[in-house]
């Protein structure tokens, strides 16, 4: 069983690595790369030797090349770089040799200095996200000049509140294990994933903080900070990592350099909505769908059936875009909200339409399926067999053809629950709700390579383990079902 | 005839198929004696399914019974509405085991639980003494070290141990009445033989009736007390078994028992009834066998035959029994049937448990 589930692993590992490989080489090589700047008002405003500059910093942030200056290059060949850096001199002119021999293209801005560049290919491309993508902390994180004296160390002490955690000195973050009251009420910072930076839209943010941020205007809490100022903040302390430049306001705050704080917004992020949105639904789905399919099973031919069947074909018949504007002016005449914002996140009825909407455009499927595995069932020698020994025709049912039909059933469950970070579009667009449903496409028009990258990720990851986890879950539910490596083992049996 | 325990009078079941009617069973009418065995044999679709399930009211749901009568322990079947009235009678007082073992247990249930759900529900025991019984049963019916599989699973199990289990679960409320469905048509040679054993055992030990249902007539010379043959939705002769063996009247039984593979002789082609079976759609104009049969007569196919009796336990529908109708032999390959046989299990042949 261990070993089934370690080779199942590996495949899905293996999996998204192919996947977002392909991915990554797909973005960095068939996309134009000056289409990438052309939504950077800045860069757009930038004149001569600043907007070369820019650019070649932007690509070399994004991972399409190697940029290095003059002073880069001096820098790895002497200690005193003064020489070097005459234009000109012996020793500059050995560097920018060295250099183009290495494959770096030389260019000069209008002074005269040097400046170099190599493109990457692709298999530099995709060992740099891979060989980058998770990070773990340590106590040499923290690189700084202006400040040598940094303690470099892991220690067990006591948050803002009181309560243990995890810290470190000399790491990126200051809290690396620690506990609050939200949702899994352990948190770690201690691995994390670093899939680069958001570039045009949220610019300079790692993608992981932009999908994860919160929304709406931020929320201030009373705090007390190191120095022992009590205030009223939006930060959240336990996000604290190492700044390199304080400014007096962080000074005031905090007694050392962990000062980089994210901030408590109003409203959940975009996935969370996401989220609330595709949990609720899913479980109205499912309450309502599942009971509703048996109903048509156990009653077939007959009028709750024929209901049923309708029910699902126009449904299905129908485009959604149709369905979801249907049921939105429907709940418009109730006096429910047509767009998510006029009444916001506070308000429940903001809720309601587009939950059932989404409810019920995933319930044709469950319900045709419940249906008709429950009639499978009915049909099969055992159920004869059980009518003979006497059981009652709801006994069969609820003892012997449910639990066989939702096996099935179970399978897709993993998938489902997961999956609801994938937003909805069509339904989100339609409410304007901010959600991820619309995060992937803007992310791929605005040649958010990085997003587009990251959504990947997460969407293939999440895809993988979550039919995993339903293949496990079978082993619970069917006796049947047994993880063997082996081919041929021990699967006897229907 | 002393106690029949079940008494059929005249029934009739028509089942509806796309808007046309077929008349399954057409008039029949049987005394099940208590303690034997009864064996009905005949061709696929002559109806002997469908004869038993009206015992239990396990027809198909476009089925049902249009005359008639079942009687049982005072009381008309054919009265019952409702499951409920049913479900005194089925698995607890009439039981069935079907042929397919391997699809007659849920496969995601355990074993222990199919067994002790019909204790529960039919004795109103708890669940530790439904277990205590079932254990027992499964001893009984040859599952060794059952205490540990009752836990299991019946993928778990062989062809051989889930009839036995199938076995158990029918003979779980002490049933008056076992209708055994094709028991061992799915098994293998060795297994039917101890299934049929095992079978013969249980019936002394817990003393019910037993109605094989077979198209083996090996099976049904070795287990049967009576034998009825049945043809295009009737019995059309019914006898012990030394009757229909050896004294069979109608020409059907007489291409049944020519069609025994073991009667063959090396070199020569084995027997075989020409024809097909009548369509039970149409409405079937004087003896169904007729158009089949090397001895129809004329009235063959104008009237249907009444029932002669040609001895206190012995009876056929066939106007070959007419005092009017001509003499006629019967084919030669089962005029000597006993010998034959008794030839052949010298020669080393398990005769009758093939």
């Amino acid at each position: 069983m261990a070993k089934y589930i370690l080779t199942r692993i590996v495949k899905a590992c293996l999996s998204i690595f192919v996947v977002v490989s392909i991915v990554i080489v797909m973005l960095f090589t068939m996309i134009p790369r000056t289409k990438v700047m052309d939504l950077d008002t800045s860069y757009r405003k930038m004149t001569g030797d600043n907007k070369t500059v820019y650019r070649l910093m932007r690509y070399d942030q994004l991972g399409y090349l190697d940029y290095v200056r003059l002073s880069d290059m001096c820098k790895s060949e002497y200690d005193d770089v003064t020489a070097c850096m005459i234009n000109g001199s012996t020793e500059n002119k050995a560097v920018i040799e060295k250099y183009e021999s290495n494959g770096y293209v030389i260019e000069y801005l209008r002074n005269g200095t040097a400046y170099g560049y190599h493109d990457y290919n692709i298999l530099e491309l995709v060992w740099n996200f891979w060989s980058n993508l998770i990070v773990v902390d340590n106590v040499n994180a923290v690189q700084d000049e202006n400040n040598p004296d940094l303690e470099r160390k892991i220690y067990i002490g006591t948050d803002y509140n009181g309560v243990p955690a995890v810290m470190g000195s000399g790491t990126t973050h200051k809290y690396l294990i620690y506990f609050d009251s939200t949702f899994p009420f352990i948190h770690q910072n201690w691995i994390t994933f670093n899939f680069g930076i958001s570039y045009p839209t949220k610019a300079g943010s790692l993608t992981t903080d932009v999908i994860n941020e919160g929304q709406g205007a931020q929320v201030s809490i009373l705090q007390t900070f190191p120095t022992g100022v009590e205030m009223e903040s939006p930060y959240n302390q336990h996000t604290a990592k190492y700044k390199y430049t304080l400014d007096h306001l962080d000074m005031q705050k905090f007694n050392d350099n962990y000062a980089d704080c994210t901030s408590y917004y109003e409203s959940p992020s975009m996935v969370n909505t996401s989220y609330i949105f595709g949990i609720i639904s899913l479980i109205i789905a499912y309450v309502v769908a599942l009971p509703a399919g048996m109903s048509m099973a156990r009653n077939k031919d007959q009028l709750i059936d024929k209901i049923g069947v309708v029910f699902i074909n126009v449904v299905i018949a129908m485009p959604s875009l149709a369905l979801i504007f249907f049921i939105r002016q429907i709940g418009a005449n109730f006096g429910l909200p047509d767009k998510f914002p006029l009444l916001g996140f506070k308000d429940i009825r903001s809720y309601i339409v587009p939950m059932i909407i989404l409810a019920v455009l995933s319930m044709p499927s469950l319900m045709t399926w419940m249906r008709r595995y429950m009639i499978d069932q009915s049909n099969s020698d055992y159920v004869k067999f059980a009518r003979a020994k006497g059981l009652s025709q709801r006994e069969i049912f609820s003892k012997h053809i449910m639990k066989n039909a939702i096996i099935p059933i179970v399978n897709g469950i993993p998938a489902s629950v997961i999956l609801c970070i994938s937003g909805a579009l069509i339904t989100e667009s339609a409410f304007a709700i901010p959600g991820m449903g619309k995060m992937l496409p803007d992310a791929i028009s605005k040649m958010n390579n990085n997003m587009v990258i990251t959504l990947t990720f997460i969407f293939a990851a999440l895809s993988i383990f979550s039919i995993l986890i339903g293949d496990l879950l079978m082993v619970v539910v069917d006796p049947r079902i047994q993880l063997a490596t082996k081919k041929g083992g021990k699967k006897n049996g229907k | 005839m002393k106690d029949p325990i079940l008494s059929v009078k005249n029934i009739e079941v028509k089942f509806k198929v796309r808007d046309r009617v077929l008349t399954a069973i057409r008039n029949i009418s049987l005394d099940f004696e208590e303690h034997k065995v009864v064996a009905i044999v005949g061709e696929s679709g002559s109806g002997k399914s469908v004869f038993t399930k009206t015992f239990t009211g396990m027809l198909d749901l476009n089925g049902e019974v249009t005359q008639g009568e079942i009687w049982f322990e005072g009381k008309n079947l054919c009265e019952f509405k409702t499951d409920a009235e049913w479900e005194q009678i089925r698995g607890k007082k009439i039981a069935t085991v079907f042929q397919d073992p391997m699809t007659s247990l849920n496969p995601v249930r355990t074993i222990g639980y199919q067994i002790s759900e019909v204790i529960i529900k039919h004795q109103g025991k708890s669940k530790a003494e439904a277990k205590k019984e079932a254990i027992e049963l499964m001893e009984k019916v040859g599952i060794r070290d059952a205490e540990r599989r009752y836990d299991e699973y019946p993928f778990m199990y062989s062809g051989g141990m889930r009839q036995r289990i199938v076995i158990a679960i029918a003979l779980a409320c002490h049933p008056k009445i076992l209708i055994c469905d094709e028991p061992t048509t799915a098994l293998d040679v060795t297994i039917q033989a101890q299934i049929i054993k095992l079978i013969k055992d249980l019936a002394k030990e817990y003393d019910f009736t037993t109605i094989y249902i077979t198209h083996d007539l090996g099976v049904v010379a070795n287990v049967a007390d009576n034998v009825a043959v049945m043809y295009g939705g009737q019995i059309i002769e019914y006898g012990t078994v030394e009757d229909i063996f050896y004294d069979s009247r109608h020409p059907y039984t007489w291409g049944l028992l020519s069609s025994l593979p073991q009667l063959g002789l090396k070199g020569e082609k084995l027997f075989a009834i020409r024809g097909t079976p009548p369509s039970l759609f149409n409405k079937i104009q004087g003896d169904a066998f007729a158009p089949r049969s090397n001895y129809a007569m004329k009235i063959d196919f104008l009237k249907e035959p009444p029932v002669f009796h040609v001895s206190d336990t012995h009876w056929a529908k066939t106007w070959l029994l007419d005092p009017r109708a001509p003499k006629v032999e019967k084919p030669e390959a089962i005029r000597d049937l006993h010998e034959r046989m008794v030839e052949l299990t010298k020669k080393g042949g398990t005769y009758g448990k093939r």
